[in-house]
């Protein structure tokens, strides 16, 4: 009776194991099935998505191939093969997040990285998209704790840069989009030994908006608003969804508003490590008057904020006009500002020109920065040219606009000290002119700048001497056009013509009162790099010195 | 002034008078045209020589200037004032560059009175510069204008000074500078009215005025007093505040309404222009209606005398109907009830231009006439906007004409050995593509390449000083400036419907095929449904052009078969390999060439045959050949 009792017992727990058993099998063969299925529908969803700019591209190409002698068609078909291979490798990457995402092989990295440098980054990628539109496109930059982070830049740019591009996307033409960055504190900011502070990011645009039906699947992959509006844009429906992945792993949240037909609004946070790294502090002089010509007031205002808490004393002008009998007055009564910061848009006037004329009334060791949104690299030769001597990008960051300034002021504040306007100890320039007060004058402006000067009477001896002198030597060459024996156009020939390996570097500059369009076409052809007017612009010249001086360095 | 610097101003004005236009009074075609490849080639040896007389004499001098003793500095001055005689400037790029050449030597030598000097005078040489911009978005303009307003500012930022300097022409030039600063276009009328209503509380400063009694403070106090009520004039955009009108208005008072009263006591008729300004500045405050202002300036253009070329006659032919048809244009609703006005009112001022002295050319009549051309309104019955811009162009420009006649010729001719081996090569464009008839789609398609060539380069009529005025090679800002003519070709063209057709021409045939150089930047070529007709027009402009005087002002004149060698080197870059591919052939480059050479002549004829007809009032000249 006892051993039956024991054995109906055993029973009971083994018919309770299989039954828990089968649960588990039940589940198991459940969730391979719905792997299985999600699968199957992902492959769907990918073979359609990759099949349609790949019939794009097969499509496009055989007809590029038939009209292979129309340029024009060529090309047209070229441009729409780069979209749609651009969207391919978008998907393909897409996909490769969502795996990992998926296998748990995507990993957040710490490492530190620059909150500007990162912004900047996104706005250059940002910017010519919105402006293909027409979009208005505002990078507002808030209250700023911590300029210096720890954290994932690369995935943080992902998610920044994804939420952002649907913006321009999504949002039509003429349409408003404004991107805002800031920080704020975290109660307990002294967690694990590590400073800590949360950033807050959003974008709002007016754009075409999502339906609050659409809303609740938006971080779901391959959920896309389908209707009229949206089946000519570009996208694999991946993309929330690997935001909505990587902001919680970082250990964030994502909210998302939306009306239909109204705009959309995205709203990140995400806490962030402070990093520990050491910032130099800008050493700028207390007291020190800067001249601001910006007519954007939001943006002087900013930059007033920031000089003034470093003990500076701004002025802000708005217009051309302003600036230039501003700052003739202080020229003429000796109390000229420590620097300019030209800013974007001024009432009356295209920046550069404003430039140009205060780099000729204030000499060229008054420093002009230019503060604009613009893309450094596409007007670096231009603004150069004009006689700006450095760039603060926007959305303004105090660090960048201090540093920037705290580095020009200082070179100078160093040089003055060594009573030259420019480090100019280690430059050798070959002086040729024939002229010999004219040579006399510029030995000895450039002399007066510890700068080395050979100088040479005609171009036979100024090639003769550049032959003779060890490789890179020579930094720059002022080469006068007119003199007996051989010219300046033939000297810069020959030169240009020797064998050695500076002969094509060494940077001439034609150097002449022949300034009609075919002297300068001329010395071009003759292989010379710029052309200076006469009577020889003092400032001019140690621009250009400084200029080839600071491309030599890098 | 020193020899080579008088000759260099003889040498100016013999080319404007041999390049200007010759009727043929009594002379047989033969003779005339003989007579005019004369004036060429002499025009074209005068040039030379003030090149040589830039590089030999005056660069020289130029380079060795901080050694110059004064004697030399004061020749320059007045060689400089030479080239911008008012009213018959005859160099105001060379003014500037010497003026510039000046300013960099005081800024060296810290002569604070040499710097406030030269900067007025490189602020008037700008201004000239300026006045060829009409017609042109103040976004494409405002540079120009800027450069000049910022040498007036510096100058006129020497106010505070006043006390310190002790030279009175100095005082003056600070004076004249800051009242020269409200000079030109600005983004709305206001900031013009604020910045002159500045000047005149200075002006009327008694401190100021008592520290330089010798000084004309009346006239510069009229003068700025006439620059507040022009504020209104030159900046029809945007709204006036109250305070504005109010400040516009004594202006007006002070000047006008004086002066209007004196004559009418008098019994002397008042001037077109005092009138017209009294009557729009009663508008624009608010005093009168526009029907009643145009009903004024009606009668203010019936009064002027067609057969007198004073210069208030010139303003009351051309100037006021200019602003007349501006008002039309900004109020269409207007335009109905003054339709025929306005026709008979083309005619009358054409008849005007046509009979206008040669003697009497100034550099008011051509400002003027650029005006006009900016705000034409073309109606139903009036002549055609193409005619008034050919009549403009024959008259004041011939040489561009003849290149423009010569373009039109041979594009045509290419054009039609396209067709004949790919019929369909010009179906980008809508108006050709739906032709059916083979025959009479290659004749249309050579008909719009004469039209394209002829109307390519009228934007050039704003520029004639750097066309066919100029006596010597471009300086850089010059050749920038040049460009311009693309932007405003296209921009006149674009405004009436019977020249759209041909604006693209205008707008892209300096461009580059394959869009890395070339101007302007605003033509995107393969956005142009046109581009196919452009790159042809581009092509035959620049072998045509190499060859001609105009290349001059950029260095040597080419050959024909060196211009082809040159063109062909620059395939699939400037030009469309499709077809330079056509010009290495030799029977086509040949064919061009032979047709540039017999279309010369003909151009000539057409001028010629147009002088010698009896006034039509129509400006039409005789329709080239298709």
């Amino acid at each position: 009776m006892r051993k039956q009792t024991r054995e109906t017992g055993r029973n009971r727990r083994r018919y309770a194991r299989l039954e828990k058993e089968n649960i588990h099998l039940r589940e198991a063969l459940g969730t391979a099935q719905s792997a299985n299925r999600a699968k199957s529908t992902f492959l769907s969803n990918m073979s359609h998505d990759i099949r349609t700019p790949m019939n794009a591209i097969m499509g496009m190409t055989s007809i590029g191939l038939s009209h292979i002698d129309e340029k024009a068609r060529v090309q047209d078909c070229l441009l729409k093969i780069q979209t749609a291979s651009t969207h391919l490798m978008s998907l393909v990457n897409d996909v490769l997040d969502m795996s990992r995402i998926d296998s748990g092989r995507m990993t957040i990295s710490e490492e530190e990285f620059s909150l500007p440098d990162l912004v900047h980054d996104i706005a250059v990628i940002i910017r010519p998209q919105a402006l293909q539109k027409n979009q208005s496109l505002i990078l507002d930059i808030g209250e700023i704790y911590e300029e210096e982070l720890v954290g994932d830049p690369l995935r943080l740019r992902q998610i920044l840069v994804n939420i952002i591009g649907n913006a321009v996307k999504y949002t039509g033409e003429n349409g408003r989009i404004r991107v805002s960055f800031s920080q704020h504190l975290c109660a307990d900011n002294q967690a694990e030994g590590k400073d800590r502070v949360w950033l807050d990011f959003s974008c709002e645009d007016n754009g075409m908006g999502m339906s609050r039906e659409f809303l609740k699947r938006i971080f779901v992959p391959f959920e896309r608003v389908n209707n009229e509006a949206t089946s000519k844009i570009e996208g694999t429906g991946l993309g929330m969804s690997i935001v909505k992945n990587l902001i919680d792993r970082m250990g964030g949240e994502i909210q998302v508003e939306s009306e239909e037909g109204e705009g959309s609004c995205f709203r990140v946070t995400l806490l962030a490590d402070v990093s520990r790294r050491d910032r130099k502090s800008p050493n700028l002089t207390a007291g020190a008057t800067v001249l601001i010509a910006e007519a954007l007031e939001h943006r002087s205002g900013k930059i007033c904020g920031f000089l003034r808490e470093c003990g500076l004393v701004p002025v802000v002008v708005t217009s051309g006009l302003t600036a230039v009998t501003w700052l003739t007055e202080a020229q003429y009564e000796n109390r000229m500002p420590c620097a300019m910061l030209l800013g974007q848009k001024l009432e009356d006037t295209p920046s550069l020109e404003l430039a140009s004329h205060i780099r000729q009334l204030a000499g060229a060791s008054f420093p002009i920065l230019l503060v604009s949104e613009t893309d450094w690299s596409q007007i670096e030769y231009r603004t150069t040219r004009a006689g700006i001597n450095a760039f603060v990008p926007c959305p303004l960051f105090k660090s960048r606009l201090l540093e920037t300034m705290s580095r020009l002021l200082n070179a100078g504040q160093e040089d003055s000290d060594k009573g030259i306007d420019g480090d100019y100890g280690g430059c050798h320039v070959l002086l040729v002119e024939d002229n010999e007060l004219n040579q006399e004058i510029a030995l000895e402006l450039l002399s007066l700048i510890g700068v080395n000067v050979e100088t040479a009477d005609n171009g036979q001896e100024a090639l003769e001497l550049f032959e003779a002198s060890d490789e890179n030597y020579f930094d720059v060459i002022f080469m006068d056009i007119q003199m007996p024996v051989m010219n300046g156009y033939e000297a810069a020939r020959r030169i240009r013509r020797l064998n050695r390996p500076d002969a094509g570097e060494v940077f001439i500059v034609a150097m002449t009162a022949n300034a009609f369009v075919e002297d300068i076409r001329l010395s071009r052809e003759a292989g010379m790099n710029d052309h200076i007017s006469k009577p020889i612009d003092f400032e001019h010249l140690k621009e250009i010195l400084s200029r080839q001086l600071k491309i030599r360095k890098s | 002034m020193q020899p080579y610097q008088e000759e260099y101003i003889d040498n100016l004005k013999e080319i404007t008078s041999l390049t200007a236009h010759k009727r043929p009074e009594g002379q047989s075609f033969e003779e005339y045209y003989m007579r005019s490849l004369e004036d060429q080639a002499l025009s074209e040896r005068k040039l030379v020589r003030n090149m040589e007389l830039l590089r030999d004499e005056l660069f020289p001098e130029l380079d060795r200037l901080p050694e110059a003793d004064g004697s030399v500095l004061s020749d320059l001055q007045e060689f400089a004032s030479k080239l911008l005689t008012y009213p018959d400037e005859l160099d105001a790029g060379l003014f500037c560059q010497i003026r510039r050449a000046l300013l960099s030597l005081m800024r060296l030598g810290r002569d604070r009175n040499g710097i406030i000097r030269e900067l007025y005078w490189l602020g008037i040489g700008r201004n000239n510069l300026c006045n060829k911009l009409v017609g042109l978005e103040l976004a494409e303009s405002e540079k120009y204008m800027l450069k000049m307003r910022l040498c007036f500012a510096e100058a006129a930022a020497y106010l505070k000074y006043y006390d310190e300097i002790d030279s009175a022409e100095t005082r003056g030039y600070i004076l004249r500078s800051r009242a020269n600063i409200s000079l030109g276009q600005f983004k709305s009328p206001g900031e013009k009215i604020r910045l002159t209503k500045r000047t005149l509380q200075i002006m009327q400063d008694k401190a100021y005025q008592e520290k330089e009694p010798n000084l004309p403070w009346e006239r510069f106090i009229s003068m700025t007093h006439q620059q507040m009520t022009a504020s209104i004039s030159r900046s029809r955009t945007g709204i006036m505040s109250p305070e504005d009108i109010a400040d516009v208005m004594e202006s007006v008072y002070i000047v006008y309404h004086k002066m209007l009263q004196d004559m009418e006591e008098q019994k002397i008729n008042p001037s077109c222009r005092s009138s017209f300004s009294y009557f729009s500045i009663n508008y624009y405050c608010g005093l009168d209606t526009l029907d009643g202002l145009l009903t004024k300036m009606e009668m203010l253009m019936d009064s002027a005398d067609d057969s007198d070329f004073s210069q208030d006659t010139m303003y009351g032919m051309i100037s006021i109907p200019a602003f007349y048809c501006q008002y039309l244009q900004e109020h269409p609703e207007k335009l109905p009830m003054r339709t025929e006005y306005l026709e008979n009112l083309y005619r009358r001022i054409l008849r005007y231009v046509e009979t206008f002295p040669e003697s009497a050319g100034s550099e008011s009549l051509f400002f003027y006439l650029r005006q006009l051309a900016h705000t034409f309104v073309e109606t139903g019955n009036s002549i055609t906007y193409g005619d008034f811009l050919q009549t403009l162009i024959t008259r004041f420009a011939p040489d561009i004409y003849v290149h423009s006649y010569l373009v039109g010729k041979a594009a045509s001719v290419l054009c039609g050995i396209i067709m004949e081996e790919e019929p369909s090569y010009f179906d980008d464009m809508d108006h050709i593509r739906s032709i059916r008839d083979p025959g009479e789609k290659r004749r249309k398609t050579e008909e719009y390449a004469m039209q394209c060539g002829i109307f390519h380069d009228v934007g050039k009529l704003n520029f004639t000083n750097l066309y066919s005025q100029m006596g010597r090679q471009w300086f850089e800002e010059e050749y920038e400036m040049s460009q311009l003519h693309t932007i405003v070709g296209r921009s006149r063209l674009y405004a009436s419907p019977s020249t759209r057709l041909y604006a693209p021409a205008a707008h892209g045939h300096h461009a580059w095929y394959d869009g890395s150089r070339g101007y302007p930047e605003s033509y995107r070529r393969l956005e142009c449904p046109f581009r196919q007709m452009v790159d042809v027009i581009g092509l035959i402009d620049f072998l045509e052009s190499m060859t001609s005087t105009e290349q001059l002002h950029r260095g040597p004149k080419k050959t024909f078969s060196d211009a082809v060698e040159e063109a062909v080197s620059l395939e699939g870059k400037r030009f469309s390999p499709l077809l330079t591919a056509r010009l290495r052939d030799k029977e086509v480059a040949q064919r061009l060439e032979h047709t540039l050479t017999v279309s010369h002549r003909e151009a000539y004829l057409r001028l010629y045959e147009r002088e010698a007809l009896p006034l039509t009032g129509t400006g039409r000249i005789p329709a080239p050949p298709g």
